[in-house]
């Protein structure tokens, strides 16, 4: 190949380029690291950089009793969803990517379909339509409005790994002698393993979070954790906020290592 | 008997019937395993979206439905409120500046992961996801931190550097707001973008600077153009969800700043009118896809446009 020449607007273009991407990338990551950096503040007050290192922040979150009730709430509700969705998205995804029977396309097209809807107006649907048979907004109407939200995350990674296998494995393995259970046991689920615990960790955080559809949905007297911090983050100040924050950082992180290990962190930009 | 597809399961005239049943089952073939979940969409999407639109349409007195006729009263005293379109015209601005932004910031990231290998790589995508995985309102409220009063990070570098005298008001203005929602919303853009980007075919470029090209104009007129469908993918996303966010206008904007999907969920939940909540909610919905679509097309159009000028 020619070697290029390279002008000096190519150079200067190439720069500003280069810089743009390093000033977003910076954008990206700063502000959780900064909400870190704050959440060990010893005084009462949010000052960057902090003034010293103190957990006291961390201690008063943990002494908090309706704190610790919200993170109870936000982890059942998190465990009931992702079991929901796992038992509900993983036999849709055989039928989506491995059935076939008139108008698939339009049936994947349904399962999918909450991903274009905002959280806020499930939240709100649910409310409305649990409301016409007197059924208030509680734990229960969380867990199955959220499932609805995580459904087709759920769908969409393990469609994903299901269209990658070799469908010839299995055929090997019928051939080979192997029942139908067993095959499904011992060769395709071990398969899809990776993008089943990809998609537990993430719909178990993105239920962990959620406030869009939590906010409508969760019981007045047992909220989870992010409407507890929905409201604290609107009528208080203080560096325990930046403590519960750096807590649903952290495990944010968490479930990156788990998807990074299991199906890759390239993968996750399809799904979302 | 049972009949053998291309590639399918061997036929196996000696297991019996259940087992054959179950490998049947297995390998999928229908629409079956799809059931629940279609069911469970059907009874809590479904139902739910039909009682929204009905709200709306219905009258509602003291928590009870009253008369049993539809009317179309609702909605036309909503699209005959000056205030609507005002809060409609505020996020459809809100959502197109901060689409645009994200693109601007996003796509030169995405342009890069492309160039570099290695551990370069791994940081650009932990940079991108880590941020996607934390909560939206962890990542506002990162953001009142920094914009804050004077006691905001911004403000206290700048007041201790001496550029500023008083604090800036950043906070509960429109630049807080987009600044807000460009970072939080910056990897739905990217994300998209990366995929296609890393996995393009080079060769039209290498043929571009064989030709004489420059990299400057390779790059707008080669890359660029290669990757508008991502960009459009990319800006419906995120139009999509700038314009229905109402956690970053209420945290960031402050208690006046309003568009239409703060104002859904403050006569759902603070006000409780929830006829005008439903009118409101199918509003910002309709208005939400059409805007959507016109993306799209207007991607689709682009994209052609620059298949045929190529």
């Amino acid at each position: 190949m020619s070697r290029r020449k390279v002008s000096a607007i190519d150079l200067a273009g190439g720069t500003a380029l280069a810089l743009v991407a390093g000033f977003a990338l910076l954008l990206l990551v700063a502000p959780s690291l900064i909400v870190i950096a704050v959440s060990f503040e010893p005084r009462g007050y949010i000052a960057f950089p902090p003034s010293g290192f103190s957990t006291r922040w961390y201690g008063q979150v943990l002494a908090n009793r309706q704190l610790l009730d919200s993170i109870g709430v936000s982890v059942t509700t998190a465990l009931w969803v992702t079991a929901i969705t796992l038992l509900l998205g993983i036999p849709a995804a055989f039928a989506s990517v491995r059935g076939t029977f008139a108008g698939k396309s339009a049936v994947n097209a349904f399962l999918l379909s909450p991903q274009m809807m905002p959280g806020m107006v499930i939240g709100i649907a649910s409310l409305f339509f649990g409301a016409y048979f007197a059924f208030r907004a509680s734990d229960q109407m969380l867990v199955l409005a959220l499932s609805v939200f995580c459904l087709p995350f759920v769908i969409r990674i393990v469609m994903a790994r299901l269209a990658g296998l070799d469908q010839r494995l299995d055929e090997a393995s019928a051939n080979l002698g192997a029942g139908a259970l067993e095959t499904f046991a011992r060769v395709t689920v071990p398969q899809l393993g990776p993008a089943i615990i990809a998609a537990a960790a993430f719909t178990f955080i993105e239920a962990f979070d959620n406030v869009t559809v939590a906010l409508f949905t969760s019981d007045v007297r047992g909220r989870p954790l992010a409407v507890e911090l929905y409201y604290l983050v609107q009528y208080d100040n203080t560096p325990a906020i930046a403590a519960i924050s750096a807590f649903e950082i952290a495990l944010s992180f968490l479930v990156m290592i788990v998807i990074a290990r299991t199906v890759g962190l390239d993968r996750i930009g399809r799904l979302s | 008997m049972t009949t053998t597809t291309l590639g399918g399961p061997p036929p196996n005239l000696l297991i019996p019937g259940h087992r054959r049943l179950i490998r049947r089952l297995l390998h999928g073939g229908g629409l079956w395993p799809a059931v629940p979940a279609i069911v469970f969409l059907v009874i809590f999407l479904v139902l739910p979206m039909a009682t929204l639109l009905a709200f709306g349409f219905v009258t509602i007195e003291r928590g009870r439905i009253v008369g049993d006729t539809l009317t179309l009263e609702h909605l036309i005293k909503a699209l005959n409120d000056d205030l609507v379109w005002r809060l409609m015209w505020r996020s459809l601005w809100v959502a197109v500046v901060s689409s645009l932004l994200t693109l601007a910031l996003g796509y030169p990231v995405a342009y890069l992961f492309s160039q570099v290998r290695g551990l370069a790589r791994v940081l650009i995508l932990v940079a991108v996801v880590s941020p996607l995985l934390t909560s939206a309102l962890v990542r506002a409220y990162a953001w009142l931190v920094i914009l804050g009063g004077r006691r905001g990070i911004v403000n206290q570098t700048l007041l201790s550097l001496g550029v500023i005298d008083e604090p800036l008001r950043i906070l509960n203005t429109d630049w807080a707001v987009l600044i807000g929602m460009t970072q939080i919303h910056l990897p739905f853009m990217i994300l998209p973008l990366l995929a296609v980007l890393a996995e393009r075919d080079r060769r039209l470029e290498e043929a571009s600077e064989n030709l004489g090209a420059s990299r400057t104009e390779t790059f707008f007129r080669v890359t660029v153009p290669m990757s508008i469908p991502a960009i459009f993918a990319g800006l419906a996303l995120v139009f999509a969800i700038s314009y229905t966010n109402f956690i970053v206008p209420q945290l960031l904007g402050g208690g006046a700043y309003a568009t239409l999907a703060v104002q859904v969920y403050e006569q759902t939940v603070v006000v409780l009118d929830w006829t005008r909540g439903a009118v409101l909610a199918a509003i910002l919905l309709a208005t939400c896809f059409a805007f959507v679509l016109a993306i799209v097309a207007a991607g689709r159009q682009l994209a052609r446009w620059a298949e045929v000028t190529r």
